[in-house]
């Protein structure tokens, strides 16, 4: 009865190698052509025109269809509890592998849009965010299970109106209360929270260093306190822990660099960088990558300077470039959304493509399992009816390491299951609705 | 002629006129079979004629070479807030609702701002006039189909009363944040749904008091403003979006005897049957939205239209907003990869709306005596990647540059 | 003096009135079944309390001459119920609704007492929010909180009495319902450190998100190691150091014998079995109800559960249109099997009344348990051994032996059954008398 609960709760298991014929391939990285990928254990083994099909081999018939893949996206919300620790400026304390939902509806969803890794971050609420959690749109598996195991942990920071919001007077709280502003609530402001972070961290390393050197001389000094908040800052200082950054303005984008080159970080991607375009040069100096959207603007004053072309300006300019979401809608159509590139700013196929795949796998650290079709790489593979940046294209089927995780027809048949279920229960419940209006019996209140 | 002169001065492309013959294109009428390698005449701002490589055209006509390219009616999106505001997060930029529940005098063509930023970015992706609909309230006032081209509002306008917009009662139990028992909620409502029929009770009154013309009457701008409704000259623009709402939208309809038309559809069941039988038809939402419930198949939202279609309703898709106006062909692309034959999602951005909103005499498809208002594309329209070449609207040629195409080159050129 | 027990009209009045002074001090139940808990049930025997404790049970125990004696023909006892989780006794406590584990707003008003001016919202762990850890249950009890008599009224002799309104709400004790005075009734103190997910909501102060919940509690915990160890070094050195500040949120969390956790769901439950892990405290999880899909977990973590008995139901004033979704439907459909699926995976579980006060609603819950699956048997010790063993008072509680507490339940016929009225109520070998059931609220009138 389960996978009626949970649609596909449990994928087909890969135990058999699997072949995928007779397909469009879109590589990404090597060029497109018909022919087969051989996956085993979950991991792509061999691509190309022609391949050698392992005995006992389950094939999949791909004619006339094509096959990319898995489609990450490097900014999403789904699949949490919670999303903005907003009561304070720097809240790197909190963190979405806390609070991951594997049974959200919304990764489904993804799946079926052909997505198959997610950057889950924190919302924007604060100039430095909480921590982000990659993960793979396995449905039906429990959070362990959806876990992107091995990657980098990264950090959500944010700039300009959301996280100076709080800091704007608006007259008096909704309900009458006294309205607490929130510092900051400027752009200088905002760079100012994220020097004093740091330094703090900074000064938080040292205390840490110097009890640890006094425990080695074999004293016995009082422990500093752990802080949760300073150490992921600590890790930002270290390298080890990616920061993904909100960012719409030329003028805060190129603060942020240089506040990331004061205290000897780097930004490892910059989050919608509307107005990239404008700054493309510093960004692409500072290395760091730049995950937006392809046509959203005029929703606020900062985004009124961006532009569909903001992707292609800053491919055409060196670097490195994403589209992603930022919705649990958007996230299903991201390959239509990179084919808008090709209409604005001319991006060839390939460029376009590689938004979606093998760029965003960069901006994560992650080329090395995904991103694209070639073989050592995970099988997280889709397979459209039509040629991906067309508008009418449609997902046929998902694998994730090699094993299905989403299939239209399959889809199509649990969904009748699942209205069948759902009529047989609300009878069942119906049948017993007068006993159980004789059971109902106010709630007890305290005296 | 004399009447179309400023257009001259509004499209940036100087010595354009209306009159001209563009050749070697693919004409996709709508209306019937594609005419490949044809030639287009426009005289006068108006379709002469569509034949073929021979055509002959006096020698003294522009001669426009547009060879491999295609030519498609310009796209009609059924609702926006085009002109009428700038900013969503900002309060100041936007006129899209008035204070009150009854305000049907309230033209929304008025408020458009020819020079909003908006215009030109939507135009770009070959939308040639949108309807531009008021919103809040009850009766939230006239919505005013209009060219996305022109020096002023009045040169822009179509029909500033192409309807009235109505956001029809539904019994709501609330939001996440606070809930109503049901109870309360269908009092509610029924007490709004008869504050609307007096309304229409009182309009009704003040038709006869004015045909009697006693002493005393007096004139209302706002029952004035109700009586092209009352006549059906004017259609009624019902929001009403889940298949309760739209019942009892059309029951109260049929009581009132007024035209309808139901806007922001998404969830219509068995209330389908209802709309064709009364023959009434519907402007879509965004297809690209999420299941309404949790239980719903994932492309729930994507198959609406395939599920209007099948029922034999009529449709047009409206963005009812300004920021994604320009994905308006997506949406019925979207609609298509889900099964909606592809010809009925091309009509539904062109040839429907040009019916629905009663403008069908002069635009949405391209056929001899209509107004000169079509695209020239590169391919599909529906299709992301293709590029919108030029656009043409009463034959005017019209200037796809834009804020968005001004600063990319601009940025583009950075050293 | 028999005719005196029996009369209706005198003891209704007496039952009325706790700790009824003219209730013998030697009370001697014979000819009843005895329904053990902890061995086999008595088809025939005597019962003798003395001074509050069994003094005997068994087949051919004879009552002593200076016992007031029951003639338990036809009748059944039981060992008296406890509820596993209540704040009966604390009528500053919060509606016990159905928690909420999401971090959302539930299960009762957040952090309350509104008057005086209002505070600033907290801006970090350090402003220790929502944190009366140090609050002990058995000190802030009332002894005329009327909820009790109602409790006692459904057989219960005992419960589980936790401070609910905070994060960290402070430390619960086991009480008996009755005595005259609060130190009569507390059984054992303290007992757990009772934790809830509820956030202070958008724009309250830290934490605002159940991510931000779950980050201040870790803090909190590295916080009182940090504290412990630094008294430690203090103590043993204090020349030379600087002496730690006192801080009462700590020594509140230091002195928890055990944590209790809300959670609905397997999302919750696997999220809580190990957040307990982490924070390395014994730990009980309250709730539960699907816990029935996520059994072999709390197996496989050593988890001990308590079950909220008030199981799910369609909401009474809903939209008629409006269909509930399916994963609300099987919810609701299979709650009550949650017992019966943790019988089966071993999973030591205790049932608690939640939001239900009437006798007869509370027996009805039990009775849809034991129709989803569960044993009378296990039902029975679910409500009376097993919490008693989760916190560790089963040495003086939860069963009918001899030298435990004389907490007993005289019924005519089977417990949890519709037409068994339960005639006697023993608490600490007091005698008491249920009157009839009564509305939620009992009136002034009827004291």
């Amino acid at each position: 009865m389960k996978f009626l609960l949970f649609l596909t709760a449990a994928a087909l298991t890969a135990a058999p190698p699997i072949v995928i014929q007779n397909a469009t391939v879109l590589t990404v990285t090597k060029g497109s052509f018909k022919g087969s990928v051989v996956i085993q254990d979950g991991k792509i083994k061999e691509v190309g025109e022609k391949v050698m099909i392992p005995p006992g081999a389950q094939i999949i018939d791909a004619s006339g269809q094509y096959l990319m893949p898995g489609i990450i996206d490097a900014h999403s919300h789904i699949a949490a509890d919670s999303i903005n620790e907003g009561s304070v400026s720097v809240s790197s304390m909190v963190g979405i592998e806390d609070v991951l939902d594997p049974e959200a509806i919304s990764i489904y969803r993804a799946l079926a849009g052909g997505v198959t890794t997610v950057n889950v971050l924190h919302g924007s609420a604060n100039a430095i965010g909480g921590k982000c959690q990659v993960i793979k749109t396995r449905w039906g598996k429990d959070r362990e299970g959806i876990l992107f195991e091995g990657a980098k942990p990264g950090i959500k920071f944010a700039l300009g109106e959301n996280p100076k919001r709080q800091g704007m007077s608006s007259g008096t709280r909704a309900g009458g209360g006294q309205q607490y502003l929130r510092y900051p609530g400027t752009r200088m402001g905002v760079e100012d929270v994220i020097r004093q972070a740091f330094n703090d961290a900074k000064i938080y390393q040292a205390e840490w260093k110097s009890f640890n050197e006094r425990k080695g001389r074999g004293e016995n000094p009082i422990p500093p306190k752990r802080d949760l908040k300073l150490d992921a800052l600590v890790e930002v200082l270290e390298g080890k822990r990616l920061v993904h950054a909100h960012c719409y303005r030329a003028d805060e984008i190129l603060m942020l660099l240089r506040v990331a080159d004061e205290f000897g970080f780097k930004i490892k991607t910059l989050q919608h960088v509307l107005e990239g375009y404008k700054v493309a040069k510093e960004i692409k100096e500072h290395g760091a990558g730049a995950s937006t959207f392809s046509d959203w603007w005029a929703y606020k004053v900062e985004a009124f300077d961006a532009i569909p072309y903001n992707a292609a300006i800053m491919v055409k300019k060196g670097v490195l470039v994403s589209l992603n979401s930022d919705s649990g809608e958007l996230m299903r159509r991201l390959n239509t959304e990179a084919g808008k590139t090709m209409k604005y700013g001319g991006l060839t196929e390939t460029e376009a493509l590689s938004l979606i795949t093998i760029n965003p796998a960069k901006q994560l650290d992650l080329d090395n399992r995904i991103g694209s079709i070639e073989p050592g790489k995970d099988a997280d593979l889709v397979i459209y009816d039509k040629h991906p940046l067309s508008s009418f294209a449609k997902v046929q089927k998902v694998l994730i390491d090699g094993s299905v995780y989403f299939e239209r027809d399959r889809d199509i048949t649990d969904r009748q299951l699942r209205e069948q279920r759902k009529k047989q229960l609300l009878e069942k419940e119906k049948q017993n609705q007068p006993q159980q209006k004789k059971n109902a019996a106010p709630g007890r209140r305290p005296a | 002629m004399k009447l179309y002169s400023f257009f001259l001065a509004a499209s940036l492309i100087a010595g354009t006129d209306d009159t001209f013959v563009m050749k070697g294109v693919t004409v996709h009428p709508v209306t019937g079979p594609d005419v490949e390698n044809a030639s287009l005449l426009v005289i006068d701002g108006k379709i002469a004629e569509i034949g073929d490589a021979k055509l002959k055209t006096p020698k003294t006509t522009k001669v426009i070479e547009a060879k491999g390219l295609h030519v498609y009616p310009g796209m009609i999106d059924s609702a926006t807030e085009i002109g009428m505001s700038e900013i969503g997060s900002v309060r100041e930029t936007s006129d899209v609702s008035e204070l009150g529940d009854y305000k049907p005098q309230l033209r929304a063509a008025i408020a458009v701002n020819p020079a909003s930023e908006h215009i030109p970015v939507i135009r770009a992706n070959g939308i040639t006039a949108a309807l531009a609909v008021p919103d809040g309230g009850v009766i939230a006032g006239q919505a005013s189909l209009m060219h996305l081209d022109g020096w002023t509002w009045e040169e822009m306008a179509i029909r500033i009363d192409a309807a009235m917009h109505l956001r029809f009662p539904v019994i709501s139990t609330g939001s996440f944040f606070s809930r109503t028992s049901y109870p309360e909620a269908k009092r509610n409502y029924e007490n709004r749904l008869k504050s609307l029929s007096d309304y229409f009770e009182q309009a009704r009154r003040y038709q006869k008091a004015k045909a009697a013309a006693g002493p005393g009457f007096k004139t209302d701008l706002a029952l004035e403003a109700m009586q092209p409704v009352l006549s059906k000259k004017v259609p009624i623009m019902i929001s009403a979006s889940r298949e309760r709402a739209i019942k009892e939208a059309v029951a109260w309809a049929d009581k009132e005897s007024v035209r309808v038309v139901l806007a922001q559809v998404r969830r219509p069941g068995s209330a389908l049957a209802l709309l064709k039988e009364k023959n009434i038809p519907v402007i879509l939402g965004p297809t690209q939205e999420l299941p309404l419930e949790e239980d719903d198949p994932y492309d729930e939202a994507f198959t609406v239209p395939v599920e209007v279609h099948k029922a034999g309703v009529k449709f047009a898709f409206g963005s009812f907003g300004n920021q994604f106006s320009r994905n308006l062909p997506y949406q019925a692309a979207t609609a298509v990869a889900f099964g909606l034959p592809y010809e009925e999602a091309l009509k539904s951005v062109t040839l429907y709306p040009a019916q629905i909103w009663g403008v069908d005499d002069r635009m949405g498809a391209i056929e001899k005596g209509k107004d000169a208002d079509f695209i020239v594309t590169d391919g599909d329209p529906l299709e992301v990647k293709t590029n919108v070449k030029r656009m043409f609207i009463r034959g005017r040629e019209v200037d796809l540059e834009s804020k968005h195409t001004k600063l990319y080159k601009k940025y583009l050129a950075r050293p | 003096m028999l005719k005196h027990l029996s009369g209706l009209v005198c003891l209704a009045a007496l039952a009325l009135s706790p700790g009824n002074a003219e209730t013998p001090e030697v009370i001697a139940i014979r000819n009843a079944k005895i329904v053990t808990v902890s061995g086999p049930v008595i088809p025939k025997g005597a019962i003798v309390v003395r001074n509050g404790l069994i003094e005997a049970v068994g087949e051919s125990v004879t009552p002593p001459a200076d016992a007031w004696i029951i003639d338990g023909a036809g009748l059944t006892v039981y060992p008296g119920l406890i509820d596993s989780l209540s704040t009966l006794g604390l009528p500053d406590a919060a509606p016990m609704g159905a928690p909420s584990a999401t971090g959302r707003r539930g299960g009762g008003p957040p952090t309350a007492t509104p008057s005086g001016p209002p505070t600033p919202p907290a801006r970090g762990p350090e402003d220790r929010p929502s944190n009366t850890s140090y609050l002990l249950a058995a000190d802030q009890l009332s002894a005329t909180d009327r909820r009790i008599e109602a409790a006692r009224n459904a057989g219960f002799t005992s419960a589980v009495a936790f401070p609910n309104r905070n994060i960290f709400s402070g430390q619960g004790a086991v009480i008996n319902l009755a005595g005259e005075r609060p130190g009569n009734m507390v059984v054992q103190s303290p007992t757990g450190q009772f934790l809830t997910m509820r956030s202070a909501g958008f724009n309250a102060g830290y934490p605002g998100s159940l991510m931000g919940v779950i980050a201040y509690i870790r803090q909190i915990y590295l916080d009182a190691a940090q504290y412990k160890a630094a008294k430690e070094i203090y103590n043993a050195q204090p020349s030379g150091n600087r002496r730690p500040d006192y801080d009462k949120h700590l020594e509140g969390v230091l002195a928890s014998p055990r944590i209790l956790l809300p959670a609905g769901n397997p999302k919750e439950i696997e999220r809580m079995l190990r957040f307990g892990a982490e924070l390395k405290q014994d730990t009980i999880l309250y709730g539960l109800h699907e816990g029935y899909r996520a059994a072999a977990l709390i197996k496989q973590h050593n988890g001990k559960v308590l079950v909220d008995l008030r199981w799910p139901e369609k909401s009474r004033d809903a939209d008629p249109d409006q269909i509930d979704s399916l994963r609300a439907l099987e919810a609701r459909d299979k709650a009550a099997s949650t017992p019966a699926e943790l019988k089966k995976a071993g999973v030591p579980f205790a049932l608690y009344a939640g939001a239900l006060s009437q006798p007869s609603d509370i027996s009805k819950a039990v009775k849809k348990a034991i129709d989803a699956g569960l044993s009378f048997d296990d039902a029975l010790r679910a409500l009376t051994l097993s919490p008693a063993e989760i916190f560790g008072v089963s040495n003086r509680l939860g069963s009918i032996d001899k030298g435990k507490i004389a907490n007993l339940v005289v019924t005519n016929g089977d417990l949890f059954q519709e037409r068994t009225k339960i005639k006697y109520v023993l608490v600490d070998g007091i005698k008491y008398e249920p009157s009839p059931e009564q509305p939620a609220a009992p009136s002034e009138a009827t004291r």
